[in-house]
């Protein structure tokens, strides 16, 4: 078996204990654990210290915000946020991303919080000590070069969320909290183009809350996977109306999810298809990726007028 | 899965008409070929003197008591295995027991310059360290090419090969400890495709063999005048095909554990398949006496052909087991399972066929070049298989193979399911359709036109005796509505088809031995209470309850009523293992073997009671019956000990010796082999390329029905297996770093990606299969993959040649259709 290296466990019940750790090092907080736990068993990161958040009351549930919209807590898990009925009657395609998440056991584990936050993922990053070794690791790891574009001085690592591309067009925000106040920010926003440091969080800030305003106009998500579960998204879509035009988000084809708009409907399979510029951060081709940009803006176009089933 | 299957299914209390009838016929032939001094039929080739098992197999008995056949009756080891009561390797822990951790390569093919351990040795908590040399013994699984050692000596083959192993009192301080050990490597040229290995300017990988080059083996076979034949053919067509590497993905890593006994005698527990050939190897690679060895089985998580070879993690856990004085356990982590490999060869092939207008086959030339990684593994025998299963299910009087098997520095490929018979099929099946639909006849027709019947020789020496592939044919496209469905689908969604067999059991183990290749032994306690003792290694596949039912059937008891205590070297006669398909009929006629003489003992007891001769005795649900009158199991048993004495008996098999006309056909014979036709369904999305498999129908002959939900399992697992090979699984390496080591990237199906599976079962009566069973635990895997290529052609007209079949690969494909379309419609606008 692969031995999980040793490590102490915190496990405070009250937030400001949280932020008083929060950022400290050889620190790291873990809300359901299903991504850090694998990847500290990969050797990609070696707290000393790992922070639960599960006793933090407040941190879970969701509510009703004073202007309609939800707000919903970091820690609620995927499972919870899949089966809320505020959620799937008025964010479907939330739901329907919560469900699409590995299985219904991570789902059962993994939060909310922990899904927006999750790591870039790459084909040479996740991959066991020994293995990276062998090609003597990559600018997120080890090493020093990026085996993606060995030229370039960035990393490519992508965005891999499945939640993200549809909360960014629900508009919704992240809240942020350390030692020295909150903030609330766009989730549009926080994206940057490097695999190493893609979000604008800092290190000693913590995801209390999901916040969203009243929903909008309907968005469509879609996922495209290698199988009917498991699978992280060989691409992620997110669809909108807006205005005459459309929105579109697209994941996992670099580190930042890529956000276009169209002036026409029909124009905005094209425009994504344009803006895409997948990688081989996958085991399948970027050719067939950037192919099935096109693809899947169209279908989820049509999804648009159709008479939603929410979640799953 | 459906009531479809029901039709395929057959009550077994009285012999069906059609099998006495299929019998008679069987038994006249045989009276007519002796007439003619053809030595034919089974019995005729069968050597008595040599020949070991029962003295009748029951091929086509009724199953009298109650037990063959029979739905319901529960596992005898399945409760254990969903409640979590079962024992596997990794679950045994023991006082004091240390943890080995493995060092293993970066590069693809290195020089070990030096080896600094000592920092490692240093560190607290760790307790030996061990490198190479310290194992000097070469061992692998074929005897003529012992290549490998628990790690590496002198030389790297392959990235993740074992270069030094840390036994330490956990096993994160092993890991750890691993990490601080220091090696120099000097980098050499890899061999990292079947073109390196076929080229004079790399470098070769080992040096053992007395002519130095990278093809471990090459096998080349005539029959026939194959040239002249494709002269007299109507249609000669040829093509290259690629199958790709792939793997077993057990759930159960492998592990080991190993604790010393009394008097210098060493006990091991390893997640096997083989544990006779392992018991074997260890003794011999750690000088010791194989009676010193006690070597145990415990529950294994599955092998699929993974768990056929002896790993490193075996031969360390015993040698720090041994030099320590205390328990030791590896357990691989899924990463190196991953690298212990012994998969599918990927394998390249070039096949040429001739055929009449009619679809006769006139003659079949091949070739195949197999990309075997680092070590030999069972690379020999796969040599062969890539060639001798091929003119199985049809006439032909003209083959011609060539087949090499190479050295290139991956990890070792080996048996994996369908062992070298896969690559072969998917090319054959393939290109039959596709010469079929040139010559415009129905590809299924062509199959039952070329078909050969029961009780035949092939050309090239194979002896068939029960043969029901037309039957699994009929059924097939009945059950499936092939007929009705073949082109009439509508766009993007088709039918395909496609015919295999696989053997049941090599003739020869992988040793020279005249002994028995399988032993049951067979005690009944006073209390009535049913003892089994075989050295079969059940590996989730059935052949703990494969035995029980079998005694239990004989004896006129429950399933339940037994005990089979299996694989303990100390405890259990010998068998071969859990390889070439052979368990149910080499182990199934060894316990029928026991069983009958146990039989003989307590119906006599019986009818000495009851008064009457023993022909008029019945044995069924722990009843012994004459008529009205009966004795219960328990007083039957009390009888016969007090007649006889304490009651157990031993059985044994041994195949047949079968003449050939071919000395060298020594890899390929079976006493029996299995046939398997099969139906995909499928729908291809042409604007992505995604291909999906709806619904299989898989109609076996496996001979007789043991036990009907575990050979449907086996068939619904052959097909799984299958659809991974066609649409997922492909082991991609780059620059000798295999990219996918993990169960998330190496994508194995999940129930959302398996198709409906339709398992029919079709009984051809073997004539020397236990109650005229046969395999069916890898031969329905052979014609999946194939059915699935020739159904997307029906779907959308493209050949797809290289598998598993990728969107990206469909739509390459779809793109060059088209342009091939927008030509023909150019150039007939033209004219």
């Amino acid at each position: 078996m692969l031995p999980l290296p040793s490590f102490a466990l915190e496990q405070p019940d009250r937030l400001d204990d949280v932020l008083g750790m929060a950022g400290q090092l050889g620190v790291k907080l873990v809300a359901g654990g299903t991504d850090l736990l694998p990847s500290m068993k990969h050797r990609l990161f070696r707290p000393s210290t790992l922070v639960s958040l599960s006793r933090v009351r407040d941190l879970a549930g969701i509510r009703q915000t004073e202007d309609g919209g939800l707000r919903i807590g970091a820690t609620t898990t995927l499972r919870e946020v899949r089966r809320n009925a505020a959620v799937r009657t008025r964010y479907p395609a939330l739901a329907q991303a919560c469900a699409t998440v590995a299985t219904s056991t991570i789902q059962a584990m993994g939060t909310l919080g922990g899904n927006v936050m999750l790591d870039t993922r790459c084909i040479y990053y996740n991959q066991p000590a020994g293995w990276r070794r062998s090609i003597g690791g990559c600018l997120k790891s080890e090493g020093k070069i990026c085996h993606v574009a060995p030229k370039g001085k960035g990393c490519y690592a992508t965005q891999s969320s499945d939640t993200v591309p549809c909360l960014i067009l629900y508009g919704a925000e992240l809240e942020l909290a350390s030692a020295h106040g909150t903030r609330t920010v766009a989730m549009a926003d926080l994206w940057g183009d490097d695999g190493r440091d893609w979000l604008a969080v800092d290190e000693d800030e913590v995801l209390t809350a999901i916040v969203l305003p009243p929903p909008g106009a309907h968005v469509v998500h879609r996922k495209v996977r290698a199988r009917g579960a498991i699978d992280y998204g060989l691409l992620l879509v997110a669809v909108q109306r807006h205005g005459p035009g459309g929105r579109a988000v697209i994941g996992a084809l670099g580190p930042a999810p890529v956000q276009v708009e169209s002036e026409t409907l029909e124009d905005l399979p094209q425009v994504a298809w344009k803006a895409s510029m997948p990688l081989s951060t996958h085991a399948w081709s970027s050719t067939w990726r950037k192919h099935m940009v096109r693809v899947e803006v169209k279908r989820a176009i049509t999804e648009l007028d159709r008479p939603h089933l929410a979640g799953a | 899965m459906n009531d479809d299957n029901t039709k395929g299914r057959r009550r077994d209390r009285e012999l069906d008409p059609r099998i006495a009838a299929r019998l008679a016929a069987r038994a006249a032939r045989a009276a007519r070929e002796q007439e003619q001094g053809l030595e034919r039929t089974a019995r005729d080739v069968t050597d008595p003197s040599t020949y070991m098992g029962p003295e009748d197999t029951l091929s086509g008995a009724p199953a009298e008591g109650r037990v063959i056949g029979e739905s319901g009756t529960g596992k005898v080891d399945g409760l254990a295995k969903i409640t979590g009561r079962a024992i596997f390797a990794d679950d045994i822990r023991l006082p004091r027991m240390a943890f080995v951790k493995l060092l293993r390569s970066p590069h693809p093919h290195a020089r070990i310059a030096s080896l600094d351990v000592s920092e490692a040795l240093a560190m607290r908590g760790v307790l030996d360290v061990a490198v190479g040399p310290d194992l000097p013994v070469r061992h692998g699984a074929i005897p003529v090419a012992q290549d490998e050692t628990a790690l590496a000596i002198e030389k790297v083959r392959y990235v993740g090969e074992p270069v030094a192993a840390v036994c330490a009192v956990s096993e994160e301080i092993a890991w750890e400890a691993c990490r601080r050990i220091k090696v120099v490597y000097e980098l050499l040229d890899p061999v990292l495709s079947i073109d390196d290995a076929l080229s004079d300017d790399k470098p070769i990988i080992h040096d053992w063999k007395r002519k130095k080059s990278n093809v471990l083996r090459r096998v080349h076979q005539t029959y026939g005048d194959v040239d002249k034949a494709f002269e007299d053919s109507d249609l000669v067509f040829e093509d290259v095909y690629e199958y790709p590497a792939s793997t077993h993905v057990p759930l159960e890593a492998h592990c080991a554990v190993a604790t010393p006994l009394d008097g210098g005698r060493l006990q091991v527990w390893s997640s096997t398949q083989n544990p006779h050939y392992m018991h074997r190897t260890l003794a011999r690679v750690l000088g010791m006496d194989t009676a010193d060895i006690r070597l145990i089985k415990p529950d294994v998580g599955a092998g699929y052909g993974g768990k056929c070879d002896t790993f490193c993690s075996d031969i360390l856990a015993a040698y720090f087991a041994r030099k320590l004085g205390r328990p030791v356990k590896m357990a691989m982590e899924r990463e190196e399972v991953f690298y212990a490999h012994r998969g599918r060869h990927r394998t390249r092939m070039w096949l040429k066929m001739g055929m009449k207008k009619d679809g006769t086959i006139t003659a079949i030339d091949f070739k195949a070049w197999a990309d075997g990684g680092a070590y030999s593994s069972y690379g020999v025998v796969t040599s062969y298989y890539l060639g001798v299963f091929m003119p199985l299910p049809y006439k032909l009087e003209h083959y011609r193979f060539t087949s090499w098997r190479l050295y290139t520095n991956k990890p070792p490929a080996g048996p994996k399911r369908g062992h070298g018979a896969i690559q072969p099929r998917f090319a054959l099946e393939v290109h039959l359709d596709r010469m079929a639909r040139q010559l415009g006849l129905e590809p299924a027709d062509v199959r039952l036109h070329n078909m050969f019947g029961p009780d035949s020789i092939t050309v090239n020496g194979l002896r068939i005796t029960s043969m029901g592939l037309a039957e699994c044919m009929e059924q097939v496209r009945a059950h499936s509505g092939y007929d009705r469905k073949r082109g009439r689908l509508g766009k993007g969604r088709g039918v395909g088809i496609a015919a295999s067999a696989y053997m049941c059991g090599a003739l020869h183990p992988v040793y020279q031995t005249n002994t028995p290749h399988s032993g049951v032994q067979v005690k009944i306690d006073r209390s009535g209470r049913v003892t089994i003792f075989t050295g079969t290694a059940d590996c989730g596949q059935g052949s703990n309850h494969m035995v029980a039912a079998i005694v239990a059937e004989r004896l006129g008891i429950r399933p339940e009523q037994c005990t089979v205590v299996e694989a303990d070297s100390d405890l259990c006669p010998v068998d071969l293992g859990s390889y070439s398909s052979r368990v149910t009929f080499m182990a199934g006629n060894a316990a029928l073997h026991a069983a009958d003489k146990l039989r003989k003992l307590l119906v006599a007891a019986a009818a000495d009671k009851l008064g009457v001769a023993p022909d008029a005795i019945t044995c069924h649900d722990g009843r012994y019956e004459a008529g009205e009158r009966g004795l219960s199991w328990t007083d039957v048993v009390e009888l016969a000990e007090s007649t006889y004495g304490t009651l157990g008996a031993t059985g044994s098999y041994r195949p047949p010796k079968i003449g050939s006309r071919f000395r060298r056909q020594s890899v390929g014979p079976s006493p029996a082999y299995s046939f398997t036709a099969q139906v995909a369904e499928v729908t291809v999305d042409e604007e992505t390329g995604i291909v999906t498999v709806d619904r299989v129908w898989a109609a076996h002959d496996l001979g007789r029905t043991l036990h009907r939900e575990i050979a449907e399992g086996q068939i619904e697992g052959c097909v799984y297996m299958g659809v991974g090979e066609a649409m997922l699984e492909e082991q991609v390496y780059k620059d000798g770093v295999m990219r996918t080591p993990s169960m998330l990237e190496y994508r194995v199906p999940t129930i959302y990606d398996t198709p409906e599976i339709h398992a029919i079962l079709v009984e051809s009566h073997d004539p020397e299969g236990p109650y005229g069973a046969k395999e069916c635990g890898e031969g329905p895997q052979l014609s999946t993959v194939p059915a699935i290529a020739n159904a997307i052609y029906d779907a959308c007209g493209i050949w797809l040649t290289h598998p598993p079949f990728t969107p990206e690969r469909v739509l390459k494909a779809l793109r060059k259709r088209d342009r091939e379309r927008a030509r023909a419609a150019a150039a007939q606008a033209q004219e």
